[in-house]
């Protein structure tokens, strides 16, 4: 057909094409957040606590709990439980975003020392126990203070990404993984693991495990932005088991559409959390759509 | 298909199909004329007059307009201040007469009202043949007078000599006013000043205003025994003026024909022509020493037509006698015509939210404010908007600061926002801004909420996030203002209720609807834009 030689409506044509593999916000809530992930479940997802016990009777590895604190009356404990701590994680169950996260590397006399050089009384601990318990980082009415163990990354993750804990986000469709991604906390971020706060994400290929593209601020880059070390092609430890964990999450949850959220730790994947609305800057970071993978899960449901 | 999605198709159908029904009832059974749905052109005229005075009387006369089968003239209102105003009837005639004794000082008057006019056109016979005789009422239409020399022997040469008018035989009238009106239009070269000019004068410069070819013209006409007349008026066009327009009128077989040499018009007059007065005379008329200044502002403006409900009649399913019925219970029509648009607004927000992808403060809140935005005008509304947010923000940031529970914060913002809102009024009434002051408790209410929502935001999603939520609602409510303030969406759901299932049937239709967002046109560009064919 000569219409078809025309340049322009043959670029338009590939435009629509290379359009149709991005999921949209529209298209994500629509048939994937409200089909596959119903509301009375989204607790389950929002409460740390909550997931990891899920988890944890399954079998599926997570950080240990040292402690919980719940209300403001056992704040008063957290000094008689840290006495043997040296090094943890304390953190709200419902926070997003990484807020309000304060890792304790170690500790002298004058306190606990976090990963930044800070050093933290006993009272600043409690007090940010306190903010936790009242909800200053989860717009609630109330929260929990976690104390978990401190997670020490695989050497490749921990030379990637010094400023803080590198974490790998697994898409889950009905326990199939579709698309992975890892997220490096970088000097901007604030040591978080947040792209829209300035961390890096890698895009991870599916089969093989190997780093294939990066983004940093939205922009594709291949050297971290801090360090100026090579990000693409590098294989990440532990695929295998990170994409059984992925599966096994889909499986154990309630949750069909999720987020898997795992550090690679140097004795294997822990999951840190899961995301019953994970965002879609993943497709970005893989520069790749989700959409061909996530109908080629839902072809595969169907098969089976 | 499951039975959601059958519902979903069944609700689209049903949606569609029942407007569709009425429409076709409308439009077929009761015969509504569906261009009386398109909104009317009317101007609003405010004669802005100005006076200096010394401790003596003032009285200032000036020509108001009269209805006639051209022209409608209501919502007329005077601002007078210490002048007390007299309306009089002076033969074809209304002047307007305002009075003080022993004024002091620097006086402003001010007389406004509406026009709505229509263009009107006149073909005359061309065997119509110039009457001999007229009843004797039309003498003082035929006579010389000042400044209109029907008598001067120059009249005659023209006529004759450079118009070659036939003597002696019988006129056809259709020509002769063609040859005059030719004449007076393209050998009178158009200048525009503004000093008294007769037509004897502005024969022999060859140039003229519109008062000298205006006299020339009524010259020309009594001469040939055509009864004609000055008419002094204004030419509305959105702006402000100081000058005031002069055309002529001839009578032929029974009607006063116009005619506008400075403008071409010949026999006929646009709709934008405001007749004020008739006869040779000036429009305004004051003392000496009162330093006398005057403006014409002119403001075109849109209105409903009658048409609608005078098509409709006394059918059920006429919506003005449904929305008379909400009058007896104390609901205005305007509030009732605010209530019908907020739909409408809501479908720009949410076109703008999921399509476009514009964050805003919740899907109603941009219409809501669009709609309080009405009685302030757009400008003041968003002015109004982004000061309650930022007084809002403060007053949070300080309460927070006090640490208080969350309801009671709130209702001290809402405190705030009321004492703001009642501020701003007082403060728009001294400064003159009477468009600030017309905020009313509708606003008010809506502007509270606004604080609360703007608040919640920021506490949850943090300042960065909420300033450019801010300004993205900035956007979609300007949308929904011009959306809900168009006359003809307004005329149409008024007279149509029964679109608001339309607007339904279209927010199914998006609440499916999974494309890309605008802006994830541009967040996923690379993916979509940056690969080779």
């Amino acid at each position: 057909m000569p219409w078809l030689e025309n340049t322009w409506l043959r670029k338009l044509l590939h435009w629509r094409r290379m359009s149709q593999r991005v999921l949209s916000i529209n298209q994500r809530n629509l048939e994937f957040i409200y089909r596959y992930n119903p509301r009375r479940f989204y607790k389950t997802a929002d409460n740390k606590i909550v997931t990891k016990k899920l988890l944890a009777e399954h079998g599926v590895p997570v950080p240990l709990s040292y402690f919980v604190i719940e209300s403001f009356y056992q704040i008063n404990s957290v000094a008689e439980k840290l006495q043997d701590l040296h090094d943890f994680v304390l953190k709200p169950a419902q926070g997003s975003g990484g807020g309000g996260i304060v890792v304790i590397t170690r500790r002298d006399n004058h306190g606990w020392y976090s990963a930044s050089g800070k050093c933290w009384s006993l009272q600043e601990l409690q007090r940010h126990v306190a903010d936790i318990v009242f909800g200053t980082h989860s717009f609630d009415m109330g929260d929990q203070a976690i104390f978990e163990e401190r997670l020490s990354p695989a050497p490749l993750l921990e030379k990637l990404s010094p400023w803080g804990l590198a974490d790998l986000r697994i898409i889950v469709l009905e326990h199939k993984p579709v698309m992975a991604m890892c997220r490096l906390p970088t000097k901007t971020s604030g040591g978080r693991a947040n792209l829209h706060q300035g961390a890096v994400g890698v895009g991870i290929d599916m089969k093989t495990g190997r780093s294939t593209h990066a983004i940093h601020a939205s922009q594709p880059i291949s050297l971290h932005p801090d360090h100026g070390e090579n990000l693409i092609d590098l294989a990440l430890p532990f695929w295998q088991e990170c994409l059984q964990i992925a599966q096994r999450c889909g499986e154990i949850l309630p949750l069909k559409y999720l987020g898997v959220d795992l550090a690679i730790t140097a004795a294997g994947p822990k999951v840190l959390e899961v995301n019953a609305r994970p965002g879609l800057a993943i497709q970005l970071a893989n520069d790749n759509g989700l959409r061909p993978a996530l109908f080629a899960a839902m072809q595969a449901g169907v098969d089976a | 298909m499951n039975r959601s999605r059958l519902a979903y198709i069944a609700l689209i159908i049903l949606m569609l199909a029942v407007p569709a029904g009425f429409l076709y009832y409308k439009l077929y059974v009761v015969r509504l004329p569906l261009q009386s749905l398109i909104p009317d052109v009317s101007y609003k005229i405010e004669t802005q007059l100005e006076v200096d005075g010394y401790g003596n009387d003032i009285s200032i006369a000036t020509f108001i307009p009269k209805n006639d089968s051209r022209q409608r003239i209501f919502d007329e209102q005077n601002n007078a201040g210490v002048f007390s105003l007299e309306i009089a009837s002076a033969g074809l005639n209304r002047i307007a007469r305002w009075q003080a004794d022993g004024v002091n000082g620097h006086q402003y008057l001010s007389y406004s009202y509406n026009v709505r006019a229509s263009h009107v056109r006149y073909e005359v016979s061309p065997e119509l043949t110039i009457p001999e005789h007229y009843p004797s009422e039309f003498d003082v239409y035929l006579r010389a007078a000042d400044g209109i020399q029907v008598n001067d022997p120059l009249i005659e040469n023209v006529l004759y000599q450079r118009l070659h008018l036939p003597q002696h035989e019988v006129l056809k009238v259709l020509p002769t006013l063609q040859a005059i009106h030719t004449y007076l239009q393209t050998q009178l070269e158009n200048r525009n000043f503004s000093g008294f000019t007769d037509a004897v004068t502005a024969i022999k410069l060859g140039e003229a205003s519109c008062n000298g070819k205006s006299r020339a013209f009524v010259a020309l006409a009594r001469k040939l025994n055509l009864p004609a007349r000055l008419v002094g008026g204004l030419v509305m066009t959105p702006g402000s003026k100081r000058t005031s327009h002069q055309w002529v009128e001839v009578f032929i077989a029974g009607h006063w024909v116009p005619f506008d040499t400075i403008n071409n018009h010949f026999a006929e007059l646009p709709a934008n022509y405001l007749a004020l007065y008739y006869g040779d005379e000036v429009l305004f008329k004051h003392g000496s020493n009162v330093n006398f200044r005057y403006a014409f502002s002119t403001y075109k403006r849109l209105i409903p037509r009658n048409e609608v409900s005078e098509a409709l009649g006394d059918s059920w399913l006429n919506s003005v006698n449904i929305y008379a019925v909400f009058e007896q219970v104390g609901i205005s029509q305007n509030l009732l015509k605010i209530l019908l648009m907020l739909p409408l607004g809501a479908l720009v927000t949410v076109v703008f939210r999921n399509v476009i992808g514009l964050e805003t403060f919740g899907t109603f809140l941009p219409a809501l404010i669009a709609s309080a935005a009405r009685e302030t005008g757009l400008f003041w509304g968003l002015v109004s908007f982004l000061g309650i947010v930022i007084i809002a923000s403060w007053a949070r940031r300080f309460l927070d600061w006090l640490q208080l529970l969350h309801s009671p914060k709130m209702a001290i913002m809402l405190t705030i926002v009321v004492i703001l809102m009642l501020v701003m009024t007082v403060a728009g009434v001294r400064l003159g801004l009477f468009d600030l002051a017309h905020v009313s408790l509708f606003p008010i209410a809506i502007l509270a909420i606004t604080a609360e929502r703007f608040a919640l935001t920021e506490i949850e999603q943090g300042s960065k996030k909420v300033w450019h939520m801010t300004i993205m609602t900035l956007i979609v409510i300007s949308a929904a203002f011009v959306v809900m303030d168009s006359l003809f969406l307004q005329t149409l759901i008024m007279a149509l209720p029964e679109m608001l299932l339309v607007v339904i049937a279209l927010n199914l239709w998006l609440g499916k609807w999974v494309g890309l967002r605008l802006v994830e046109f541009v967040r996923f560009r690379k993916l979509i834009f940056g690969r080779e064919v």
